[in-house]
């Protein structure tokens, strides 16, 4: 019973791309709001994280997601690319930020459910999310969150939709229906091709993500969003509980020697430091 | 019985994970399946403490493709625990089985525990910033990067069954070329000394000074991710942070880098950090065991000049 999904996962996406659906393509690119954790301090003396400071910004990797999709629409005119994301209340200020990165249109799955999403809550919501959108060739994903770093919403998305994954890519082109990407995997790379719709996950090296200009930051605030709470998607309400339980979440703490020269002569400095690393045996 | 199920596509990194995953099974009182593809060596598995070995074999090379036949031999073993490699083709796989089995998956646990009869996992949050530990809901999918583990000891005395089964075929992604990775450099994964640059470095042809110190010492080279990726000083494998390298040398000596935490995450199981950088500030001299605060330019052909005598 578990497995009946799989019985249809790439059924329905091979040589069928329909002549009209190949002069238009709709790009979704996924992102994530994320807390800064260049903000984020441990409290001195316990192993606990303050995140009061902490503002909130585009998961880095999904900056590149935007881009590279927006590249693609800058190729190619038939390309529409719109930004889909999960997030609390706070992540509305998102919006305009990666829409001044060129999609033309926000979803915006608007939950407090998305503080407490581990990535099994996160690809149901965006799942249900991309059904209800209706028009997706291709979902582009970055490799993981700055965050929580899970790296698992792109693939399980895909399996849900029952479409392919191609996972780790640096470079893609679309053609015909069809996209060809290159993996790089660990010591080599792979060139892969597959009928759309797919989703692509993305290595951060794709491309760089720009920087939007006043006019661009300016015309975001007049570009549609179209907002869902969670109980617009129709999920299951086991769907929408993580599934496993966080017992805590503690500051890293490294134990180092933290001896560290300050003063002194260049000479002074090299000759103390050439003594401890001769000391502990690495020179 | 519930029981642990292990899987790489990768031989090696299986055998890695069976030592924590034999481990486990012992504290739980329970046994460990192990699945490989295409391999002969099914002894050395149970040798390492699988009581079962499933070797799936087909005739598509890309591996990922047999997810949907990994996940129907999960689904029949019904397991506690699965356990996968953390290679990038493991992560794959891992997600799409987690996803049509609403499963958890945790990706890069740095370790796996029994607490109080519940598994936990520990990984890191916010670039490495932080630990997350998590009570792993039944049938839990763990991933575990390589080298984590060493390989589980063999006991020619074990015994287990062996299960040949065939894998489905799934041509929804044609794979191409399939290149190696040219290494200009030694890998850095296994580097004894390994020094790093980052964007102290005023020029690239200043590199020249970072390789004398090299040679001197018998450091292979890496650097941080803006070097190689903004710059292209060095080639992408060369970077070293969450999402390049992580590395364990013996001496990890830096040279013009702050240390932002994505980058000293990918550092800090080296056994000695030393720091060189001309802010007093820079996190990197909290991560490092030794430091000297001053210009790079100065120090390190002093550094030079007084190794060569």
């Amino acid at each position: 019973m578990l497995l009946q999904p799989l019985k249809t996962v790439f059924s329905d996406n091979r040589g069928q791309a329909k002549p009209e659906e190949l002069n238009h393509m709709d790009i979704v690119a996924c992102y994530k709001w994320v807390l800064d954790e260049q903000d984020i301090k441990i409290v001195p003396g316990s192993l606990l994280l303050d995140t009061s400071r902490a503002k909130g910004k585009i998961s880095d990797y999904d900056k590149n997601v935007i881009e590279e999709a927006v590249l693609q629409a800058e190729k190619d005119d038939t390309v529409t690319v719109t930004a889909l994301t999960f997030g609390n209340a706070k992540a509305k200020q998102s919006l305009k930020d990666a829409l001044s990165r060129g999609p033309v249109k926000g979803y915006w799955v608007n939950d407090a459910a998305a503080d407490i999403a581990d990535g099994f809550v996160t690809a149901n919501v965006l799942t249900a999310a991309l059904r209800k959108i209706g028009t997706y060739d291709l979902i582009l994903f970055g490799e993981g969150s700055s965050d929580a770093y899970g790296q698992q919403v792109g693939p399980r998305v895909a399996a849900l939709l029952g479409i392919p994954a191609v996972t780790f890519v640096t470079k893609l082109e679309l053609s015909e229906g069809k996209v060809m990407a290159t993996r790089k995997i660990g010591d080599c790379t792979e060139d892969v091709t597959v009928n759309l719709p797919a989703v692509i996950t993305l290595l951060p090296e794709v491309c760089k993500p720009r920087i939007p200009g006043l006019k661009q930051v300016l015309g975001a605030s007049k570009k549609p969003v179209q907002e869902f709470k969670l109980a617009d998607l129709d999920l299951a309400a086991e769907n929408t509980l993580p599934k496993n339980k966080i017992k805590s979440i503690q500051g890293y703490v490294m134990d180092r020697k933290n001896e560290i020269y300050i003063d002194g002569t260049v000479d002074e400095k090299v000759n103390t430091l050439i003594a401890s690393l001769t000391k502990d045996g690495l020179l | 019985m519930k029981g642990i199920f292990v899987y790489s596509e990768d031989i090696v990194v299986t055998k890695q994970l069976l030592n924590i995953g034999r481990s486990l099974a012992d504290v739980l009182q329970v046994t460990v399946t192990a699945l490989a593809l295409n391999e002969t060596d099914t002894a050395g598995l149970i040798a390492r403490g699988a009581e079962k070995v499933i070797a799936l074999s087909g005739s598509n090379p890309w591996v990922e493709s047999y997810a949907e036949s990994i996940a129907e031999c999960i689904a029949k073993e019904n397991p506690l625990l699965v356990i996968v490699g953390g290679t990038m083709r493991g992560k794959d796989v891992a997600a799409r089985i987690a996803a049509w089995h609403s499963r958890g998956l945790v990706n890069s646990a740095m370790s796996i525990e029994v607490v109080a009869g519940e598994l936990e996992t520990k990984r890191m949050l916010y670039g490495g910033l932080a630990v997350c530990t998590e009570e792993l809901s039944e049938g839990c999918i763990v991933t575990i990067d390589p080298r984590t583990y060493e390989e589980a000891t063999t006991d020619s005395l074990r015994n287990g069954e062996v299960v040949s089964c065939t894998a489905k075929s799934n041509d929804a992604v044609l794979v191409g070329g399939v290149c190696p990775i040219v290494r200009e450099r030694a890998d850095l994964a296994n580097a004894e000394k390994i020094i790093c640059v980052g964007r102290g470095l005023s020029s690239q042809s200043d590199m020249k000074l970072v390789e004398d110190l090299a040679e001197k010492i018998g450091a292979e080279i890496g650097c941080s991710r803006s070097i190689a990726e903004d710059y292209h000083w060095l080639p992408t494998e060369s970077y070293i942070g969450l999402s390049g390298q992580k590395v364990k040398p013996q001496l990890y000596l830096s040279i013009g880098i702050s240390g932002q935490v994505q980058h000293i995450v990918g550092a800090r199981d080296a056994r000695v950090i030393v720091a060189i950088d001309k802010n007093e500030k820079a996190p990197i001299f909290s991560a490092a065991d030794y430091g000297i605060v001053g210009d790079l330019y100065e120090i390190v052909p002093k550094l030079i000049e007084k190794l060569g005598k």
